[in-house]
């Protein structure tokens, strides 16, 4: 073995350096990837704008001193190894006092010169907003594994997808239900945590028009990994305006048209989805009640992307899918499995996706 | 010239016993022999290295491709948790202790440490606290599930199962341990340093044990109490991190960073220590600015109980707390980079030569910088709102307790191996597992930076496969398996080298410190005369410097060495029974655990009695 | 250098043992069992820190349950008080009476500490008990609060440690009867008992103090 053995470690470095190159390679065909959540190439906000910068600003300077060491290394590496046969001992320096002092003193400086502007940009980011502007206030509550999003002044109540306007001060009041949530959509601001018996502001004002998308960044459970958010940024004017939503999401919800849709709501009162899901002008608790909301309000549950917290595309085979058996979805989903037939579900399914 | 033969014609010391050592299995299990305890200790931390390991294989298989289904939910969670949780604890942290164990006795110059019979209990209670944080496999079929920093409320009853007090349990053991063995050592270190070591001619790995021992012994205490209440929470019902109660899950962020934050500093700098004892030998030169490094390694143990914040800005502790953790946070790098240039600075102008232990050591330092500087970027609140758990932190630590810590204690070993079995690993199979590691570390690592760029937060069991993260989650996995080979190579030669490995000798590298002056491996008294130190490379001096020779006494040392005892593992032992006391508090099978309670605490005062009384 | 070579002779300290060398003479010139006391004490400081970090921590938060203003009542407190200072003289007495080479003095303070420690444990068991059954201040279960946890947890662990503190002293006083524990070198024994009592008695001041007489303040 050993000669074998010996001659593949002669060759290491170099597979070391083929290594390196066909790792470079592989992360370069990964920057061909598209990147929708990136927070510093596509900041959409002026939140993650402060964010992108101050990234930007880390990034020269850990490469300027990284390559520096890694400079300073290689020609050490490369220059003073013992040569053979050359068995006189070295210099025996204990140090240099100057070369010292100046090497502590440098990094005091650099760490000063980039504190400070770091606690600037975090005031900044703490910064109350201007009240006097039109802002959309919305509560978000964490609950596993999903999103209540509030919006109080408007009287709309929904979950996960959350709609705003571009150039519009946008304020999130964060808390949770139960665990600890953290509420990220990398593109649009930093992330926040959602801490049931506590309440955070979280301010954004998103520059561009469309959808984004985040998920809970604190681990809260099994699917911690499915609790995924979506910010709609949509324009000031025309037809998908911020305004047109909300007059249509403040309509109640429609109603059935086919037998299936009709069928499909008979199940949705009967087999107990009421019980923890609100329809808006079909189950509605006793007056002055907001809304059941153990489950999301799904008055306009067709018109969403996606179900179940960004687990599944919105279509009525992955509402029957998610009816059937959450669990099997979602583990540890806290949605009962009523133990729908096929029939049953689809036809729920199909109710639903009316419900735009 | 002098040289180490000089010493074996030194007189052997005469024995005082009060009981003879025991053989066999009996003597691993009643010996409070420091280099028994250290092995012990290095052992275990290995044997839990491959479990953590293959626990980190196992989730980035499910990690490998999006959407897969391999290990769903808490499962996933379990393995993720039951990883760090290990790696920390149960693998970096022993094995810390075996070389702090083992070495810090030798290096200073005595023959023990201060208390034998003490750090004996340290290692029966550590030994106990890892059986049971696994133990929940075996009992409850899962792992504990709400990572390793176990955040309330997702630990408490209404969110969490049994395994989590198998999780609290074992920790509050571990936590014991730790406490105990902090304040031997401290003592060891302070007090029983040969004649003429004063704290300047302290070996630079010792003196980052001492740090890190004031840092066990200060910093457990807040987790401690952050998991005994967790216990009453679960085991009683009190209602510490009740949130409907008006309990703030802060409280355990807090109690738990203020020892984590110390705790990472614990892992770094021993691995700094080997890194700084390593560089000398091979170079042929002094440390370069020894006092700096040292001072540098006292200055971030200070530093570090002042930063726990920063693990915390995204939990709204509000603008002028998180200014002022940033602040702390930024000095750290100050320290930091005075070590890695004084580093740089002994490399140059040497004479180097390159065996894998020195090979480990080197490439601690660009990888160590790599980490360090992206843990820059985390010091800056505006960006760590970005960056705060996401995959760009997981490379982040990986960098540092990878690259570093354990790159530094796998120095350790090729380097100190010998003393402790008297055969030299075989360098072949060291050098291919360096190489394989250190390119298998970066294939699995440097992706995870892109990934936490482009928005993927950690602890997640599955992705969609539109998010962007499919190619470098692919790279990443692939990389595991590199490391898991080249560590597979390492345990397969350090196996081999106990039997086929080459004679080491007393000083196989031509080293500088009080270790290499006695026998591979050493005898149960460590010297056989006490050694006077009159520099801080005594050996390396005794060997190069004219008048600066070791004197070898001409009267043979009369000494007392500790007897063999029971009574350590007794005392853990009743530790134990009441942590099992309170596990099963509330009842198994209808039998209430509290008499357990009661029984471990009279069997800690009966062998605590007998401990005192006991001659040793 | 001898005297320095001779303790690396040295054995387990921990305990109370009648031979073998217990190094005296050390690096720091501090019996390794005194300097190990003192490492302890510190680390001892952060916990206590942590606990009482967490009762203030959540001061004012009990979202029902009895106020600290309902339940202290200072008068009785202030006997206990009392009597733990006053245990702290006697145990520097008795470190004193060893010093000076009399064991049977030292002793009889010795047992008189550990009786004025366990009549405050005696205190602390009334005072709980009447807190629990007529003040109504929960520690757990379904009218628990978390003035309730929180004091009952703080000065439940104060009072195991004095607790400890007595089970100690009582081993020492028999230790002494069986003269396995003598003046001289193991003096220092006593000595670091009475560091360990003068601690947990230091730590109640600080309770006392800023838990109980502060919410007298205003």
């Amino acid at each position: 073995m050993s000669n074998a053995l010996r001659s593949l470690q002669k060759r290491l470095p170099s597979l070391a350096l083929t290594t390196s190159l066909l790792l470079l390679a592989g992360l370069t065909a990964a920057c061909e990837e598209l990147h929708p959540r990136d927070a510093y190439q596509h900041p959409a906000a002026d939140a993650s704008e402060v964010s992108a910068w101050f990234y930007n600003l880390y990034l020269v300077l850990d490469s300027i001193i990284f390559f520096g060491v890694l400079a300073a290394f290689f020609i050490a590496i490369v220059k003073f190894r013992k040569k053979p046969g050359d068995n006189a001992l070295p210099e025996q320096s204990f140090g240099d006092s100057r070369l010292e002092i100046a090497w502590t003193i440098v990094p005091t400086l650099v760490v000063l010169g980039i504190t400070v502007p770091t606690l600037g940009g975090l005031f900044e980011l703490a910064k109350r907003p201007d009240m006097n502007q039109k802002i959309i206030d919305i509560d978000v509550t964490g609950k596993q594994w999903w999103w209540e999003l509030d919006y109080k002044k408007e009287g709309i109540n929904t979950g996960n997808e959350m709609h705003v306007e571009v150039g519009t001060q946008v304020m999130l009041h964060l808390t949770s239900a139960d665990v600890i949530h953290a509420w990220w959509v990398p593109r649009l601001s930093g992330k926040r945590d959602a801490t049931p018996g506590r309440n955070y502001p979280l301010n954004f004002k998103p520059k561009e028009v469309g959808s984004f998308d985040g998920q809970c960044a604190e681990l809260c459970g099994a699917s911690h990994a499915l609790m995924g958010i979506r910010i709609i940024v949509h324009p000031k004017d025309g037809p998908d305006s911020y305004e047109n939503w909300v007059t249509r999401m403040k309509q109640a919800a429609a109603k059935p048209t086919t037998p299936q849709q009709e069928a499909g709501q008979k199940v949705f009162m009967n087999k107990g989805c009421v019980a923890c899901h609100t329809i808006n002008g079909l189950s509605e608790l006793a007056p002055g009640a907001r809304s059941r909301t153990s489950g999301p309000n799904l008055t306009h549950v067709g018109s969403r992307d996606y179900i179940a917290a960004h687990t599944l595309k919105n279509s009525p085979d992955s509402i029957a899918t998610w009816v059937k058996n959450p669990q099997a979805v979602k583990p540890g989903a806290l949605m009962s499995n009523l133990g729908l037939t096929d029939q049953e579900a689809s036809d729920v399914a199909g109710f639903l996706t009316s419900l735009k | 010239m002098a040289s180490i033969a000089d010493f074996a014609a030194a007189q052997k010391p005469i024995y005082h016993q009060e009981r003879p050592s025991k053989t066999g299995l009996l003597d691993w299990l009643t010996t409070v022999d420091h280099k028994k305890i250290g092995i012990l200790y290095g052992g275990a931390g290995l044997f839990w290295l491959l479990i953590g390991g293959l626990e980190a294989l196992l989730f980035r298989i499910q990690l490998a491709r999006p959407d897969q289904h391999i290990f769903v939910g808490d499962t996933f969670n379990g393995l993720v948790t039951m990883h760090a949780t290990t790696m920390v604890f149960l693998a970096v942290m022993p094995m810390i202790a075996g070389f702090s164990n083992y070495f810090v006795p030798l290096m200073i110059g005595a023959r023990d440490v201060a208390f034998p019979r003490m750090n004996a209990f340290s290692w029966w209670t550590f030994f106990a606290g890892s059986l049971t944080i696994n133990a929940s496999l075996l009992f409850c079929g899962a792992f504990p599930a709400a990572g390793w920093t176990g955040y309330a409320p997702l630990t408490t009853r209404d969110f969490s199962g049994m395994p989590i007090d198998f999780w609290w349990a074992g920790l509050t053991l571990l936590a014991v341990s730790s406490m105990v063995a902090g304040v031997n050592f401290v003592v060891t270190i302070l007090n029983l340093r040969a004649p003429g070591m004063t704290l300047m001619r302290v070996p630079v790995l010792a003196w980052m044990m001492l740090v890190i021992q004031f840092l066990l012994a200060f910093s457990f205490p807040p987790v401690a109490v952050g998991l005994i209440l967790l216990a009453f929470d679960r085991t009683f019902g009190t209602v510490f991190y009740a949130t409907n109660m008006g309990g703030d899950p802060h409280l355990w962020q807090h109690l738990f960073w203020l020892f984590g934050h110390p705790e990472v500093y614990v892992l770094i700098l021993p691995s700094m220590g080997i890194v700084s004892e390593i560089l000398p030998v091979f170079t042929r030169r002094p440390l370069f600015g020894h006092h700096a490094v040292i001072f540098s390694g006292v200055f971030i143990g200070f530093v570090g109980f002042g930063v726990w914040g920063h693990h915390m800005f995204t939990a709204g502790m509000g603008p002028i707390a998180d200014a002022a953790f940033a602040s702390t946070t930024a000095i750290v790098a100050i320290p930091t980079g005075v070590k890695i240039f004084n580093w740089i600075g002994t490399m140059y102008n040497s004479k180097m030569t390159f065996p894998t232990a020195m090979l480990f050591a080197i490439s601690f330092i660009p990888m160590f910088t790599l980490g360090g500087l992206s843990g820059m970027m985390h010091a800056s609140p505006p960006l760590d709102l970005q960056q705060h758990d996401t995959y760009f932190v997981v490379a982040h630590f990986h960098y540092v307790l990878v690259g570093g810590a354990l790159q530094g204690l796998f120095a350790g070993f090729y380097f100190y191996l010998p003393k402790i079995t008297g055969k030299l690993m075989n360098e072949t199979l060291g050098k291919i597992h360096f190489w394989v590691f250190l390119i298998g570390f970066n294939v699995t690592f440097f992706p995870m930076h892109m990934l936490g760029n482009h928005g993927m937060p950690r602890r997640i069991y599955t992705y969609p496969a539109d998010a962007g993260w499919n190619t470098e989650n692919l790279i990443a996995t692939s990389g595991v398996f590199l490391m898991t080979f080249a560590t597979l190579v390492f345990v397969y030669n350090l196996l081999t080298s106990l039997k086929k490995g080459k004679d080491a000798g007393s000083d196989p590298w031509d080293a500088n410190t009080l270790e290499w002056m006695t026998t591979s491996p050493p005898p149960v008294h460590n010297f056989d005369f006490t050694p006077v130190v009159l520099s801080e490379r005594p050996l390396w001096d005794h060997k190069y410097t004219p008048g600066f020779e070791i004197p070898v006494p001409e009267k043979a040392e009369e000494i007392h060495m500790p007897s063999p005892s029971w009574k350590p593992m007794w005392v853990s032992g009743s530790a134990g029974l009441i942590i099992v006391g309170l596990l099963t508090f509330n009842g198994v099978f209808g039998i209430p655990g509290w008499p357990l309670c009661i029984a471990g605490a009279l069997g800690i005062i009966f062998s605590v009695y007998a401990w005192v009384t006991e001659p040793v | 250098m001898s005297a320095h070579a001779e303790n690396l002779t040295h054995d387990d300290a921990h305990g109370h043992e009648s031979h073998g060398a217990l190094s005296e003479n050390n690096f720091l010139g501090l019996p390794n069992i005194k300097l190990a006391m003192w490492a302890f004490l510190g680390s001892e400081c952060m916990f206590f820190g942590s606990l009482i970090g967490t009762y203030f921590f959540y001061h004012g938060n009990s979202l029902g349950g009895p106020l600290p203003k309902d339940v202290f009542s200072i008068g009785i407190t202030s006997i206990s008080t009392f009597l733990l200072l006053m245990s702290s003289l006697t145990m520097a007495l008795a470190v004193d009476a060893m010093k000076q080479q009399k064991p049977l003095t030292a002793r009889t303070f010795i047992l008189i500490t550990a009786a004025l420690g366990a009549c405050f444990v005696g205190f602390q068991v009334v005072e709980f008990h009447e807190f629990y059954t007529e003040k109504h201040l929960v520690f757990a279960g379904a009218n628990a609060s978390l003035f309730g946890s929180t004091f009952y947890t703080m000065t439940g662990f104060h009072g195991t440690h004095v607790t400890v503190g007595v089970i100690w002293l009582l081993i020492m006083s028999v230790l002494i009867t069986k003269k396995k524990l003598v003046p001289g070198k193991e003096a220092v024994n006593v000595e670091v008992m009475g560091l360990y009592w003068h601690f947990v008695d230091i730590v109640w001041i600080v309770i006392f103090t800023f838990v109980y007489l502060l919410e007298f303040l205003k």
